[in-house]
């Protein structure tokens, strides 16, 4: 700065104009690097993260606010829990799916306890066992629930048995008393 | 040991000709060409441009490029963006909206070099 005051007034506007010049210069150079990058990211879809990050991070924003609003209490409001976006969640599960073990439609919230009989852990459900012809089964049903399971397994999905054959899913329930008490 | 080859090469090897040697009149640099080279030569071009990059993603002028980029590239369709569909979309704006203060820093940095370079 101190070497422009040596300069004539004409020197001095050829200095303002030339570093324009060169500053326009060094901002165009930036602009096609950006747009470069850009047009790479759009071409390749990289962005399409980028979106849905976006909305993402929109929609925590908005749910932080609804917890922080203290009108919304939590376990005060009876059996009725608002999660952070702002959803209802009912105190038992009530999603309705297939037993893999043995084929029954169960609620969610009732898995647990029917697993339990169903896999031989339950009282009744071993009292049944020792019934059946089968000693394995004896065997198996007093260990571990999983150790009973894969012995009788032969599908990866529901284990409905269309034929006779002895099985700790299949001949527990022909009598039918496995519901919930 | 093949330093005094290269080096003999060097010297001894006759100019390249210049493809304006039929031309009657050499072409003249003009001023502003010379102090580009002293630029690049010296590295301060470098040095600038990185200057600038930096202060341009500091101050958030880099995000809203991308963003206009985005929103352009959404509107006409992915495949449908050329390079040149960018650089024309963030020419105009992209000038307009540098800081002053980031503009006034690299003017100053320009014309201490020129000062010091032009003589």
């Amino acid at each position: 700065m101190s070497n422009e005051d040596n300069l004539s007034p004409h020197a001095q506007g050829l200095s303002l104009q030339l570093s324009s010049h060169f500053f326009g210069d060094l901002l165009d150079s930036i602009i096609v690097d950006v747009a470069s990058e850009c047009h790479r990211i759009a071409r390749l879809g990289l962005d399409r993260n980028l979106e849905e990050e976006e909305e993402e991070m929109r929609l925590s924003a908005q749910a932080r606010l609804r917890v922080a609003d203290p009108s919304n209490s939590s376990e005060a409001n009876g059996k009725y829990i608002v999660d952070i976006f702002g959803q209802n969640h009912p105190s038992v599960a009530s999603e309705i799916f297939e037993c893999m073990n043995c084929g029954r439609s169960v609620m969610a919230g009732k898995f647990a306890p029917h697993l339990e009989k169903c896999m031989g852990k339950g009282r009744k459900a071993r009292l049944k066992v020792t019934r059946s012809s089968t000693a394995a089964q004896n065997r198996n049903s007093r260990g571990s629930p999983a150790s009973a399971y894969s012995p009788y397994s032969n599908s990866t999905s529901s284990n409905r048995l269309s034929n006779g054959t002895s099985s700790v899913a299949g001949e527990e329930y022909s009598n039918g008393a496995f519901e919930d008490p | 040991m093949y330093d005094d080859i290269y080096r003999r090469g060097s010297i001894n090897r006759p100019p390249t000709p210049d493809a304006e040697d039929d031309q009657i009149q050499e072409k003249q640099l003009t001023f502003q060409e010379i102090i580009d080279i002293k630029l690049i030569e010296s590295g301060e071009k470098e040095r600038l441009k990185e200057l600038l990059r930096e202060r341009l993603i500091e101050c958030g002028w880099r995000d809203e490029m991308k963003a206009l980029c985005r929103a352009f590239a959404q509107k006409k369709g992915r495949d449908n963006v050329t390079l040149d569909d960018l650089v024309q979309l963030l020419t105009p704006k992209g000038r307009a909206s540098v800081p002053d203060s980031v503009k006034a820093e690299l003017l100053q940095r320009i014309r201490s070099f020129l000062a010091s370079a032009a003589i």
